[in-house]
Formats: structure tokens, C-alpha cells, sequence
């Protein structure tokens, strides 16, 4: 049975100058079986943020229907962890009192707090970094955190928009592994949306390609690729050259540029 | 696993970048003083040439002696007393309204709507503006006092805790209500602490003009202060009481930054990377 059902998605933006009407997008339809891992990609401006806002219950889509475990999603709430691409950290909690604050909102006591976020402090090798300020950490330390944060409150679902691009590339490659290591224990259902064809293809069980605006589904894609997965292996893997190829064909980038 | 080293705090790189010059400005005592020895000397410098007529200008010897005199005489303590006095009060109340104001038409959209044309409009009366009006109906009182500095307070931190709230960012309050925050928990864990830069520099803003505010309002209704000092002396001809007063003006708002605003800036938004060192 699926956790997410995205039924006959549409969603028009007005412009708050012209009051001109535009559909971002078209008709989108999809499903997400429990503990899969998702990932959604598709030219810039087709809509795959607006999607995922709106999956996350941050704006309200124009049309059609969004159904997690059967019922309707009706705002943002503790079920479906965020990861922001900009972290979206808050600068005057250190890292512990962050990763904390879902469990804080759900009324948990402070001391099983504690022990919570040093365990998921301990999965994302944040250790000995509890007492550190959002602006005292790297990029990439930051978004572990951003990742710890949901995590701590172990959410039904994961909705993570590009939460690795303003990463350096080597750290990026990092992150990925790490995630997907988590991802493995924990194996809560996660949406995804990148620009990165290798990205989408390394963590996703599927990935599903939006066509350009008005968006639709474009293509609904398995990937065969054995788990656990390391990006050594997975370059090497027959199936992931065939489906980057056929991603960037529809895509329409020419071969060794990334998707942009 | 690979922990990807910690941001060098900037400070440190500040520093390394630093001259010889500069790093004479580092050293406490002479990073204080260092620059108010200079215009003091300027200053001692002029009144020696006789520039000026003693009537007009008078050295910081002078002043140094005068001052001296005024305080073993008691004028001067209890001038600066009631001046201080009646700031805290009109500040006091001041900072009170402008909070509760500020973060009701910073949360409200009908408070904003109905309020904000208003505020405009009654910002542009300038805070002595009102005395004429204020003297009518409170006399040559305290209230009026207290009352400009509640009015020049109020305004500006209103202001600035609108900004300041606006100008969080959207996904910062998305990922409190993902999280599981409900309205009045995110106020109270984001909307407070992400406008604490606009309420601090709000402050600010607000404790400088109500300052000045006051220092009008005692020139044209006072009966002591330290406004009231340099106006009655203008009118007996004393230059050096003149000069003590806006020494002491200075030196009071320094005072204020050192001991008050700059502490609580450095224990919370500047600790938390939110704003950058402010004037230092
Ligand atoms: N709040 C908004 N108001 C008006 N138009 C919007 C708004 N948000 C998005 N759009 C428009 O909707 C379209 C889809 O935007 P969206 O951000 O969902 O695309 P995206 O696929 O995430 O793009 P990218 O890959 O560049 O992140 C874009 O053309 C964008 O300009
Ligand atoms: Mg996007």
C-alpha cells in the first residue's frame, strides 16, 4: 500500500504584479510505497519544489489531491521532516538544542531529549560538536545537522529539496553515502527532489522525471541497483549507466554535464 | 567518517589580516581612550592658541576644573541624576509599548493594516513637535517630559521589530511548523529570538532619540537636568557649563553602549552569528 498518494497535482501561481496566471504545474500524479526512497527531477522551473511544498503542507495546491497514509494532507506538521537546501538552522540554538526541537514541540521531557539528540548527534557523527552554534559549522556539518533535526523526530516521511547543493562537491559525495547509510537503518519513506542525475539515480529505488511546465510525469523510472550502495560500486554498475544515459536523453543534456 | 573541520571564527582572521597601526588599536586601554586623546588634544591645542574668545571657547582644563567644582558642589550629580532618571522612566515605558506594539503589528495582518498609515503619519511629527501641545495639557511638568521620550522611544523600535520580523526568513518558520511547532510556540522559540537584531538595534535607535528628546524637552520645560544646565548656562554667558554638558551627553551614551547594549548584543545576536560585531 503506498504512504503518499499525489493524485491529478496542479498548482497556478498568480503573478502579485501582472495578475498574470501561470501553471507551474500541469498534472502530476504519483505514489510512494512505505520506506521507499524517492527522488524527483526534471528541468529547472518545472515545478518539483512546488511539489514538494506542498507534500510538506507549506502551500496549498490548486488541484487534485495529496493523501498521506490515506488522509488528506491539510499543513505542515511533526509526519514529514523537512531538509532545506539553505538549512534553514536556527542560529541561536546550539546544535543539540536544534536537533532537539521537534522532540521540545512534541512535549518530550528534557532529559530523554538529551539522550535522543546525542544518539542521532552520534548517527550523523556530530559528536563533540553538541555545543556549537549553526555559524560555527561547515556546510556540510550543517546540513547534517538539518538532516539530525529530522531525524531525531522520526518522522513518516523525509521531504528533502536539493539538501546538497550549496555542498562542495567532495563533501556532497560524502553526504550522499551517509544518508543512504542512515536511510538504511532507519528506512522511513523519503521524497527527494535534485538537479542531479548521478545523485537521483545513487540514493533513489525510483526516480520520477516532471516534463517542463506545465509539468507532468515524464517518466517513472526503477533502479536495479543492489543496496548497500557506494559510489565506487554504483559507477561501476551497467544499470546506472544505462539509466543516466536515458535520464540525460530525456532531460536533454548532452552526456558529462550535470542537469542544471 | 569524515567530520568536516569547523568555520574559523572570523575574529581570528580579523586579527591576522591586522597591521602594526591596528594593532596598537587592540590593546584595551588605547583602543578606548586612544581616540578621545587625540580630540582631546586638538581641542586643549585650540583653546591654547586663544583662537577664540575665552566668552566662546574654553579649554578642557577648564572644563576639568569646572567640573570638578559642580560635582563637589552637587549640582552636577543631581543634574545628571534627574536626567537619567527620567530617561529610564520614559524609556522604561517606552521599550514596554514599543515591544508589545511592534510584535502585534508584526504578527497581526488587521493590526498591521489598521496601524501602519498611522504610524507613518505620527512617526513624521517629530518628537519636540509635540511639546507645544504637551505643555497645553501637562504644564511644564514631568509628564510632558516623559512623554516625548515614551513617544521618540516607541516609534523607532516599533519600526525596527516590524523589519525585523518581516525579514525572517520563510524557511525558518517553515521548518518550526514541520517540526511540530504550533502558533504560539514558533512565536515564542522563532519569531522572538529571530527578531531579537531588529528589537536590539530598535533599542538603539530608540534610546539615542529619546536621549536627545530628553535633552530638548529640558531645555524648553526644565527646572533641573542636564539640558537644563547648558540652557541656563547659555543664558548667564557660562561657556564651561555649556562644554560639561555636552561632554557629559557623550559620555553618558558611551556609557550606556559599554555597560548595557553592547553585553546583551555580544551574549545574543552576535554569539548566535545572526549580525556582525556592531561598531567594533
Ligand atoms: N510563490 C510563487 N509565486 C509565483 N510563481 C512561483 C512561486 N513559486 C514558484 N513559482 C514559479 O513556479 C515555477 C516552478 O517553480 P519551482 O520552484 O517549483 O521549480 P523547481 O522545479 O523547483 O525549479 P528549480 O529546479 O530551479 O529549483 C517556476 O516557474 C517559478 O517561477
Ligand atoms: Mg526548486
Amino acid at each position: 500500500m503506498s504512504l503518499l498518494s499525489v493524485e491529478n497535482l496542479n498548482q497556478v501561481y498568480t503573478d502579485a504584479y501582472t495578475h498574470e496566471e501561470m501553471t507551474a504545474v500541469g498534472n502530476v500524479s504519483f505514489d510512494i510505497p512505505e520506506g521507499q526512497f524517492i527522488s524527483l527531477i526534471g528541468p529547472s522551473g518545472c515545478g518539483k519544489t512546488t511539489v514538494l511544498n506542498i507534500v510538506a503542507g507549506f502551500i496549498r495546491a490548486s488541484g487534485g489531491s495529496v493523501m498521506l497514509a490515506g488522509k488528506p494532507i491539510s499543513g505542515p506538521g511533526p509526519d514529514r521532516g523537512v531538509v532545506f537546501q539553505d538549512f534553514a538552522l536556527f542560529p541561536w540554538k546550539s546544535v543539540e538544542a536544534n536537533i532537539a526541537f521537534g522532540l521540545k514541540m512534541r512535549g518530550v521531557d528534557k532529559a530523554e531529549r538529551k539522550r535522543r539528540a546525542r544518539e542521532v548527534i552520534e548517527l550523523v557523527g556530530l559528536s563533540g560538536f553538541e555545543a556549537k552554534y549553526p555559524h560555527e559549522l561547515s556546510g556540510g556539518m550543517r546540513q547534517r545537522v538539518g538532516v539530525a533535526r529530522v531525524l531525531a523526530t522520526e518522522p513518516t516521511m523525509m521531504l528533502m529539496d536539493e539538501p546538497f547543493a550549496s555542498i562542495d562537491a567532495q563533501t556532497r559525495r560524502v553526504l550522499q553515502q551517509e544518508v543512504l547509510r542512515i536511510w538504511e537503518q532507519e528506512r522511513p519513506t523519503v521524497l527527494f527532489v535534485t538537479h542531479d542525475v548521478d545523485e537521483a539515480i545513487f540514493m533513489s529505488d525510483r526516480v520520477i522525471v516532471l516534463s517542463s511546465r506545465p509539468s507532468a510525469v515524464q517518466a517513472d523510472i526503477e533502479i536495479p541497483i543492489p543496496r548497500p550502495r557506494t559510489w565506487s560500486d554504483v559507477y561501476a554498475d551497467p544499470a546506472f549507466v544505462r539509466i543516466r544515459r536515458e535520464l540525460m536523453a530525456m532531460l536533454g543534456v548532452d552526456d558529462d554535464e550535470k542537469g542544471s | 567518517m569524515t567530520v568536516d573541520t569547523p568555520v574559523r571564527s572570523q575574529q581570528r582572521s580579523r586579527v591576522e589580516t591586522a597591521g602594526a597601526w591596528t594593532g596598537l588599536l587592540r590593546v584595551p586601554g588605547i583602543r578606548t581612550w586612544g581616540p578621545f586623546a587625540v580630540v582631546v588634544a586638538i581641542w586643549a591645542l585650540i583653546a591654547e592658541l586663544e583662537l577664540f574668545p575665552s566668552a566662546f571657547f574654553v579649554g578642557p582644563g577648564t572644563v576639568f576644573e569646572t567640573t570638578v567644582r559642580l560635582i563637589e558642589r552637587g549640582i552636577l550629580p543631581s543634574y545628571i541624576g534627574d536626567s537619567l532618571l527620567r530617561l529610564a522612566v520614559g524609556a522604561g515605558f517606552g521599550v514596554v509599548i514599543g515591544v508589545a506594539l511592534g510584535f502585534l503589528i508584526g504578527l497581526n495582518k488587521y493590526a498591521r493594516k489598521f496601524s501602519w498609515p498611522m504610524l507613518l503619519f505620527f512617526q513624521a511629527i517629530g518628537d519636540i513637535a509635540w511639546l507645544p501641545i504637551l505643555i497645553i495639557w501637562f504644564g511644564f511638568s514631568l509628564t510632558s517630559v516623559t512623554l516625548v521620550i515614551v513617544y521618540t522611544v516607541t516609534f523607532p523600535l516599533i519600526i525596527s521589530i516590524v523589519a525585523g520580523i518581516d525579514s525572517i526568513p520563510q524557511n525558518l518558520m517553515r521548518a518550526a511548523a514541520s517540526l511540530g511547532a504550533k502558533r504560539w510556540r514558533g512565536i515564542v522559540e522563532v519569531v522572538v529570538p529571530a527578531a531579537l537584531p531588529g528589537i536590539s538595534s530598535g533599542i538603539r535607535t530608540g534610546l539615542g532619540y529619546g536621549w536627545r528628546a530628553l535633552i530638548a524637552a529640558e531645555i524648553i520645560i526644565g527646572t533641573s537636568g542636564v539640558g537644563f544646565m547648558m540652557f541656563e548656562a547659555r543664558r548667564q554667558g557660562d561657556v564651561s557649563h555649556v562644554f560639561i554638558g555636552m561632554v557629559v551627553l557623550g559620555a553618558l551614551w558611551y556609557a550606556t553602549d559599554a555597560l548595557i547594549l553592547a553585553p546583551f548584543e555580544k551574549e545574543t545576536v552576535e554569539r548566535w552569528g545572526m549580525v556582525e560585531g556592531i561598531g567594533r
